[in-house]
């Protein structure tokens, strides 16, 4: 690292609003001491701290001042620009929450290039494991990381492994689950679009432990990018001699293809993505026997998630006691979440198992948008919970979401704020089971559009309280009867908000009222006469000219014309507009 | 290419290669590229040849800051490493003079990744 010369970051973390000013105080005492040749302030757009008053860097000595008042700026250039030392009481250690297993390499190497990924220990695991010949020693290995199942179920790696290496046959496959459907969330993608290498030489030692010769990667057709980045990652391997006949020069050979989903989300199923790659239609069928057993054209398979193999040669270089110190005692290791919806940072991140939820949404995503107010966050997809506000001190891991009702699923992460209509959500999630179910079994294909039709009721303005117990009743029938997972777990978000939100679903039946304005038959906009200022902006924002009247003798919405938009209801600063 | 055997293995990947002091990478996942990275990307590519600079244009996968796409990270001699975010051309073309040329970083548009310097995540 070559020397430069000094720089100082700043960045007002509360509004922003302050930030040029104490850019210019900074200036100035740096111009008075004749200072400003040699050092550089300037304004950063993101400085990694949310809601810490002014926070400040000084690179190259990477010191970082938190809530620095205009006062602090003379003592922070005396001190700490001038000689050298620190400024002990706005000093802060930065610590990064987010940790990077699978996401190593995202960002940084160039995925289309195996000599990069060889650069960064690239298939350093699979050649320890191949010198080492000891396929017990790989499982024995995973036993210890304590690495689980990362596509949602948490089932420990290694025991799905044992189970097929332990059958007696000749022919065994491996495949890797890139069918990644949730609403919101583009984990898998991410990595193999930045990383390749990283799913490949997983599966390459995966099937070494395993003994199987041939793997497949099931991935979705709508990730194009992601599947000629496999592809070539797939070439580049053959050409280095890292897959097919004799690996590495020893006598372990194993090849792969690609195998594209259509877009069913059922197929992220195993036993039906199985019936996919085996060219039938993609019906799950009932478990035991399980794949490990009797899978892939009747042969013991082993399928794992995107994210679990990323981790694979990572533990098998560095060894699986390291890895499971990572993260808590019950839940080794980190997890990619997607983290989206009404937060600041949108963001792709890895976090150690066992950090707090309000850690992600605050220290992470920087808080929630436009600050309004947060009311609940979604894990796990249309299998997966609502999450409200009281438990966000709960650690993260298989465990702590489902005590809440909810799951760890495969990563998506999606927060809500005021403006979301727990009814609505509920509805939108439940849809999207009813859509995607296969409609092999009347669980999940007549009980899914039962309960859909009770939730629109109730969106609607025509449900009693019946309807509430009649979703329950439903529900415990479609968990308990239901054929696979995605029957059995598609009622999780309505009984989460139902659980959790109740008031909500009572102000919809009883009041039949929707104060998030999602329910378009259940809210109007209208001005409140007490509070309105007269001052005109809801009448030039609305795209429709729905707003009768005039400065001076007021404004009025015609309901007649009316669309909802509710962008006079985000445009006044007087909340004289209700809904 | 030369296979690789368990053997040949340490000594085919840690062929002494030069380091690369000067580069740029462009984050070009498809989040990147819908938000416009290969514009970016272009750009660069033009503005580097055009003033005949010494800076390896690397393309790479999505580093996770989805809300600063697309995102531009570089590391020249003498100066920090930064990671810039929301880039477009004109961007794209000041990070070109300001930064690489004129060693100066530029405002406004620092997204901050690493904690320490030179090193991600």
């Amino acid at each position: 690292m070559g020397k430069y010369k000094k720089i100082i970051m700043i960045k007002d973390t509360n509004t922003g609003n302050r930030t040029s000013r104490i850019y210019d105080l900074f200036l100035n005492s740096l111009r008075e001491r004749g200072l400003e040749d040699d050092v550089q302030v300037v304004r950063v757009a993101d400085i990694n701290f949310y809601n810490k008053g002014v926070v400040a860097r000084i690179l190259p000595d990477n010191i970082t001042y938190v809530k620095i008042e205009e006062s602090d700026i003379d003592r922070i250039v005396r001190i700490s620009i001038v000689k050298d030392d620190t400024v002990k009481d706005l000093l802060v250690d930065p610590k990064d929450k987010q940790m990077r297993i699978v996401l190593r390499n995202c960002g940084i190497i160039d995925p289309e290039s195996i000599d990069d990924y060889l650069k960064f220990d690239g298939y350093k695991g699979l050649k320890k494991v191949l010198e080492e010949n000891n396929r017990d020693k790989v499982i024995e290995e995973l036993k210890i990381s304590g690495l689980c199942g990362r596509g949602g179920g948490g089932f420990p790696t290694w025991m799905k492994w044992n189970f097929a290496k332990s059958q007696q046959t000749d022919t065994k496959f491996i495949i890797c689950n890139g069918d990644e459907g949730d609403p919101g969330a583009y984990m898998d993608r991410s990595v193999l679009e930045g990383d390749p290498h990283s799913v490949i030489e997983g599966m390459i030692i995966a099937a070494f432990a395993i003994g199987a010769k041939k793997g497949y990667l099931y991935i979705r057709a709508e990730y194009p990018l992601a599947i000629s980045r496999v592809e070539m990652a797939i070439e580049q391997a053959h050409q280095k001699g890292l897959l097919g006949k004799n690996i590495l020069g020893t006598d372990f050979s194993f090849d792969l293809g690609i195998r594209l989903g259509a877009g069913a989300f059922v197929c992220g199923e195993e036993t039906a993505l199985i019936a996919s790659i085996e060219g039938k239609r993609g019906c799950p069928s009932p478990r035991p026997p399980y794949p490990t057993i009797n899978g892939l054209w009747g042969k013991p398979t082993v399928i794992n998630n995107v994210e679990t193999l990323a981790n694979i040669a990572q533990i098998l270089l560095n060894g699986g006691k390291r890895f499971s110190n990572i993260g808590t005692e019950k839940c080794a290791g980190t997890k990619v979440f997607a983290l989206t919806g009404k937060v600041k940072n949108s963001s792709l991140i890895e976090i150690p198992m066992g950090i707090t939820l309000k850690e992600i949404i605050y220290d992470i995503g920087g808080g929630v948008l436009n600050n309004k107010k947060i009311k609940a966050v979604q894990t796990g997809g249309p299998s997966g919970g609502v999450i409200p506000e009281e438990f966000f001190d709960t650690c993260i891991d298989y465990e702590g979401l489902q005590k809440l009702g909810s799951i760890m699923g495969s990563g998506g992460m999606i927060v809500m704020d005021e403006d979301d209509c727990m009814v609505d959500i509920a509805k939108f999630y439940l849809k999207f089971c009813v859509d995607e179910s296969c409609g092999k079994c009347a669980p999940c294909r007549i009980g899914g559009k039962q309960m859909l039709d009770l939730l629109t009721d109730i969106s609607e303005g025509r449900a009693s309280c019946d309807h509430v117990d009649q979703l329950k009743r439903i529900s415990k029938a479609m968990q308990k009867a239901s054929l696979c997972g995605l029957g059995q777990t598609a009622s999780n978000p309505v009984l989460t908000t139902l659980k959790y939100f109740e008031e909500e679903y009572k102000e919809h039946i009883v009041d039949r009222r929707c104060k998030s304005g999602k329910c378009e038959l259940l809210f109007i906009y209208e001005i409140i006469e007490d509070k309105c200022k007269h001052c005109g902006l809801c009448q030039k924002k609305c795209p429709v000219d729905a707003i009768d009247g005039d400065r001076d003798n007021g404004f009025m919405i015609n309901q007649e014309k009316c669309v909802k938009c509710g962008q006079c209801f985000d445009v006044c600063k007087f909340e004289a507009i209700s809904r | 290419m030369t296979k690789l055997t368990l053997k040949n293995f340490d000594q085919e990947t840690s062929k002494e290669e030069k380091e690369i002091k000067n580069w740029v990478k462009v984050g070009m996942s498809t989040c990147g590229i819908a938000a416009g990275a290969d514009v970016v990307m272009e750009t660069i590519k033009k503005a580097v040849k055009e003033n005949g600079l010494d800076i390896k244009v690397i393309k790479t996968g999505c580093v996770g800051k989805c809300y600063a796409e697309p995102l531009v990270e570089v590391k020249v001699e003498n100066m920090p490493q930064v990671m810039y975010g929301k880039v477009d051309a004109d961007i794209a073309n000041l990070i070109i003079q300001q930064h690489i040329i004129g060693k100066k970083l530029l405002n406004d548009c620092i997204y901050l990744v690493a904690v320490k310097d030179g090193k991600n995540g």
